[in-house]
């Protein structure tokens, strides 16, 4: 289990690089997608209990918000690119049809699945066992005169 | 601007600096030991904590800057304020693994955590200090500065009376009320900003009709030209990515998102939170008060570009001044409510601000240069003197000191990120990150802050356009990964096992 984060970390690490190679290329929308999965990384690593992740909490919020942020990524470089120079034939709730996926799915998506998804699967983040289970353990290391 | 008008603001703005006051005083209770007087640790329920973190993140630039930004380039820093996902992320990523650090021995400020992590490292300690204190010193200047001159220019005040009225009373209620009267306080101001933020949002819509009239009058207007200023507009300027290079848009998505977790006002209110179940609650508190704000700074820079698109006003000679001349198309709610916004969100940055450079340094940095530790009082004794010095110093330098607080401007959150990522993200999430790793990292990164200093202020240009501090950020944490691989101090097998719990958690 512990090479499988530490394949993650590692992960992380050529992600980060990447991307500021892309970066600097002006390679940036792969980077931007790119970049959905280094996030996805992180959350993954902190949402993991005893080396194991939740796996309804990885759908949802976690490859729920990933999907919606590529789409939303994909979605604006389309339409910016549809409409480049040009007044856009169609608004998206008075939007450029370009930016209204940063509203509709960057931001309020983004709320609906990390923030909102975090609290409604919070179980599948931390329960009220696993919490209650490491307390006694600090408890336990500290009667035995551990380090804690 | 009515006469009218400022009294109302001046009567607002003293109003909240004394509930501010207040609040600090009454918060000294609460603040009986050590922890709690430093860190506010496991004292606070989700609501407070929540708009704390807010108002701590979203600094005065947010309110005035952000708005310039966007009137001048359209809408990539739109990521950056749209980011309120950033706080369930940043709690998903590290909530529940720094509150449970809370549990294994009295936690009072970040230091404390990475003795815990790295088995007291005083290196490690010193070398975050250092560039902890340098980037929130900065964010302190700005504060101080922006406001002040905002404040003396509209009233009319001395300069330096406003600056030392504003941020005597702040360094009062700090140094009574310690970090626990800092939280309440910024709380309160927190709620000031969502709900002016609320209002004003309705008055865009009240003035402009909505953004689709916006997107029709930007598109349309070309070229304006007027008291000597000429602004050209287009529809590109309202696509998702504006006038700037896609890898703009690139940066200021990624650093904001992941770089919240990484902030000293995030990190320290995880372990203020009294109960971790309460997190996901903490979550959605922090990101629905971010969504106003930021929605606010966005309608804000779109307002300007209207009344300029619609000739309602003559392009702007100062981009930042977009959001006071916004605020002044609402009349005076709208500019009672702005400057109300700008006041609370500097002095809920500032207070934090400066609570995090006093503990680091009367308690960090003595502690990793190896000074004897006193008891809790003492401790407390301490920090108050030091914040009341460092306050006085901040104030009178960013009053006095243009060039310093341009200097120091230069430092802010990407800073912030390259010091805490290797510590706290890295070091948290991943058992085998090596003391001798992280020291690396974290040396990189100080070391590279202060050399891209240098190079920006000799007009250097970092390939594709990408911020110097995106380029520090990544060294620092490839760094530390790499150089975790192959060494194994406070590592792996090393581990404390507390810390090991904490990190199965």
């Amino acid at each position: 289990m512990e090479r499988k984060q530490d394949a993650l970390m590692v992960a992380i690490g050529l992600m980060w690089l990447a991307i500021l190679v892309m970066g600097w290329n002006g390679v940036w929308l792969p980077a931007m997608i790119l970049s959905v999965f280094l996030m996805l990384a992180h959350m993954a690593l902190g949402a993991t209990h005893k080396g194991k992740i939740d796996k309804k909490f990885f759908l949802y919020p976690l490859a729920a918000w990933a999907a919606l942020w590529v789409a939303s990524f994909s979605l604006s470089a389309y339409f910016a690119d549809v409409f480049k120079g040009t007044v856009p034939s169609f608004t998206i709730l008075g939007f450029h049809p370009s930016f209204a996926w940063t509203i509709l799915t960057y931001w309020i998506g983004g709320i609906l699945t990390l923030s909102v998804g975090l609290y409604a699967c919070r179980d599948g983040w931390l329960s009220e066992a696993d919490w209650e289970g490491f307390k006694k353990e600090i408890a336990e290391i500290k009667a035995q005169g551990g380090k804690a | 601007m009515s006469g009218g008008a400022k009294v109302l603001i001046i009567g607002f703005s003293f109003a909240m600096i004394v509930v501010s006051f207040l609040i600090g005083i009454w918060a000294k209770r609460k603040a009986d030991t050590a922890q709690a007087f430093f860190g506010g640790t496991a004292l606070f329920g989700p609501f407070v904590v929540g708009l704390s973190t807010m108002s701590a993140v979203a600094s005065a630039f947010a309110i005035v800057g952000i708005p310039g930004i966007i009137y001048a380039t359209g809408n990539p820093m739109s990521f950056w304020m749209l980011s309120s996902a950033a706080f369930g992320m940043a709690y998903i990523i590290l909530g529940k693994k720094v509150r449970a650090m809370a549990e294994l021995g009295p936690i009072s400020s970040l230091g404390d955590i990475s003795d815990l992590r790295f088995q007291k490292s005083r290196y490690i300690k010193a070398v975050m200090s250092l560039v902890l204190f340098l980037g929130c010193i900065a964010y302190l200047a700005a504060q101080i500065k922006g406001v002040s001159v905002m404040f003396a220019h509209l009233l009319g005040w001395n300069f330096y009376v406003t600056g030392f009225l504003i941020f005597g009373v702040l360094i009062a209620y700090m140094i009574i009320g310690g970090e626990a009267g800092g939280i309440m306080t910024q709380a309160f101001q927190g709620l000031v900003m969502a709900v002016a933020g609320i209002i004003i949002i309705i008055g865009f819509f009240v003035v402009t009709g909505g953004f689709g009239n916006v997107l029709d009058a930007v598109a349309k207007a070309g070229a304006i030209t007027g008291g000597g200023v000429t602004k050209k507009m287009s529809a590109d300027f309202l696509n998702a990515w504006g006038i700037l290079p896609g890898q703009v848009s690139m940066v200021y998505m990624l650093i904001p998102i992941l770089g919240t977790v990484g902030q000293p006002q995030v990190l320290t209110r995880m372990y203020a939170l009294k109960n971790p179940r309460d997190m996901p609650k903490l979550g959605l508190w922090a990101a629905l008060s971010h969504a106003i704000v930021g929605f606010l700074a966005i309608v804000m820079g779109f307002g300007a570009l209207y009344l300029v698109a619609t000739g309602k006003i003559a392009p702007l000679a100062k981009a930042d001044t977009a959001a006071a001349v916004f605020a002044d198309s609402l009349g005076i709610w709208g500019q009672l409510l702005f400057y109300a916004t700008v006041l609370a969100a500097a002095m809920s940055s500032a207070s934090m601000f400066l609570s995090l450079s006093a503990g680091i340094i009367s308690r960090d940095l003595p502690a990793a240069i190896g000074m004897k530790a006193v008891d809790g009082k003492t401790q407390i004794k301490r920090f108050r003197i030091t914040m009341g010095v460092l306050g006085v110093i901040a104030v009178a330098l960013a009053l006095t000191n243009d060039s310093m607080v341009a200097i120091l401007g230069t430092f802010g959150w990407g800073t912030l990120m390259s010091a805490t990522f290797p510590v706290f993200v890295v070091g948290l999430l991943w058992k085998r990150a090596s003391k001798e790793g992280v020291a690396v990292g974290i040396s990189l990164a100080l070391v590279l802050n202060v050399i891209c200093f240098i190079l920006v202020q000799n007009k250097f240009k970092f390939p594709g356009g990408i911020p110097w501090y995106f380029n520090v950020i990544v060294v620092s944490i490839a760094a530390t990964i790499l150089v975790s691989l192959f060494t194994s101090g406070a590592s792996g097998k090393n581990l404390d096992r507390a810390v090991e719990k904490v990190l199965d958690l």
